[in-house]
């Protein structure tokens, strides 16, 4: 099935300048298999080289955060979409 | 085109460049380069064209290395940074070092978790050096308060030595290929044994180019019941050091520098252990004319009470003109240049970030 992947600003770099990609996916952790395969760049600004999400970023099915429902393994429906945002975090 | 200067200044909001005339009277700051993200190392390459290096260590997207080739009028990322082996388990916190190998392309990479990396083309890709990222000690070393860092890469010939915290001090003499922990004379207040095997917390490593085999430490000292371990000189490539902290009013510090002409003197900038501050307010670099036989603070122009900064381990350093000025930044966002060797202090920049690294070259 179709979703759709919202890149935040600082990452569109690593997409040819894309807001949002269209991926063929079942599962978040699909998303992410897809990135790393397509935009090597972008899915490692997302998770480390253990696979890990970074501390930093949050992805969101719709708006609910990821943490909230099944973590990466959860489902997608078609015309879902998935957003990249890093958190509210620094000093 | 007549000699210039130029200040790499990593910050925790990215790196800024001050540049001047040989006579260092002015200096025009530019940047921040990588904004907002903190710039924990910088390596000014003069083998061939001068490029400018720079460790960006993004909190939210991870680790980026910086490359000018226009002296930091503007930078861009390499192609990749170093990255541990995917079934390696370890990730990638940040980038501690960055030094210049053989060849005009070749560079090495310290990290944390503490590992070293090496790139064979200019920064573009990057190969983890095993010998020490997967020495048999390396599972056993512990994180100190900046985490579990490779910080210091000192290369002499095939000899590169190595400063980890905490992991202490490592030799390698078959160009990096092997590296032994080579810490005899170097203490530790924090474990039982005061001269463990490895472990130990050096903070930073300094080498003496025209005395063959001559090296400083600054180690992590300020304890009570261990005195002197805190600053060290090895006069044998490293297999043995001893204590030269006599006549320091705290062995404890970060950086530690050697005038590039001359292998007897020394610099260091002691902190009050607890606070890791400027003792008493009133910051001082302690340099040695004798190589550690002595020590004399050196105070003009800076400030004489209410400072409590702390230098970082990368914050000091020295230029390469005949009559040297030293340079340090401090976590409160100021530089200070000491001219004549650190005679006469005076403030560059007064209210920077706080300042993670400072650089100089002459090109």
């Amino acid at each position: 099935m179709t979703v759709t992947v919202s890149v935040p600003a600082p990452l569109r770099t690593c997409c040819g300048g894309a807001a949002e990609l269209s991926v063929s996916a079942a599962t978040v952790r699909d998303v992410l298999d897809q990135l790393e395969r397509s935009y090597p760049s972008l899915y490692r600004s997302v998770c480390d080289e253990t696979g890990a999400v970074r501390r930093h970023v949050n992805l969101f099915v719709n708006t609910a955060h990821v943490r909230d429902r099944e973590g990466l393994e959860t489902g997608l429906e078609p015309g879902d979409i998935v957003t990249i945002l890093p958190a509210v975090s620094g000093g | 085109m007549p000699e210039r200067i130029i200040l790499c200044i990593g910050t925790r909001k990215g790196l800024f460049v001050a540049e001047s005339s040989a006579s260092r009277r002015r200096f025009t700051l530019r940047g921040p380069f990588g904004p907002g993200v903190s710039v924990y190392s910088v390596l000014i390459d003069t083998r061939d064209t001068p490029r400018l290096y720079a460790s960006s260590c993004n909190a939210f997207f991870g680790m980026k290395v910086l490359r000018s080739t226009d002296l930091g009028k503007s930078f861009g990322e390499t192609q990749s940074a170093p990255v541990f082996p995917k079934d390696d388990g370890r990730a990638l916190a940040n980038i501690w070092s960055l030094e210049a190998g053989d060849g005009t392309e070749d560079l090495w990479c310290g990290v944390e978790p503490a590992s070293l990396f090496r790139s064979q083309d200019g920064g573009d890709s990057w190969e983890m050096v095993s010998g020490i990222s997967n020495h048999p000690h390396a599972r056993q070393w512990q994180p100190g308060a900046g985490g579990l860092c490779l910080h210091t890469i000192v290369r002499d010939g095939d000899r590169v030595h190595l400063g980890i915290s905490t992991g202490g001090h490592y030799l390698s003499e078959d160009g990096g290929r092997s590296f032994s922990a080579s810490n005899q004379g170097v203490g530790a207040g924090f474990v039982p044994d005061p001269y463990p095997e490895f472990g130990q917390c050096v903070h930073k490593i300094a080498r003496a180019r025209n005395a063959p085999g001559r090296l400083y430490i600054q180690n992590h000292g300020g304890w009570d019941d261990r005195p002197g371990i805190g600053v060290l000189r090895s006069d044998d490539h490293g297999h043995t050091w001893r204590s030269i902290a006599e006549g320091l009013p705290s062995d404890f510090g970060f950086p530690i520098v050697v005038h590039p002409h001359n292998a007897d003197m020394v610099y260091v900038m002691p902190l009050e252990p607890m606070t890791r501050t400027c003792p008493g307010g009133a910051p001082a670099v302690w340099r040695s004319e004798d190589g550690g036989g002595s020590w004399q603070p050196l105070t003009r122009g800076l400030p004489e009470k209410d400072s409590y900064f702390t230098v970082q381990r990368d914050a000091m350093t020295i230029d390469e003109l005949a009559s040297p000025a030293l340079y340090f930044g401090t976590t409160t966002g100021q530089l200070w240049i000491g001219r004549d060797s650190g005679q006469q202090w005076s403030r560059l920049f007064t209210s920077l970030p706080p300042i993670h690294c400072v650089k100089v070259a002459v090109v």
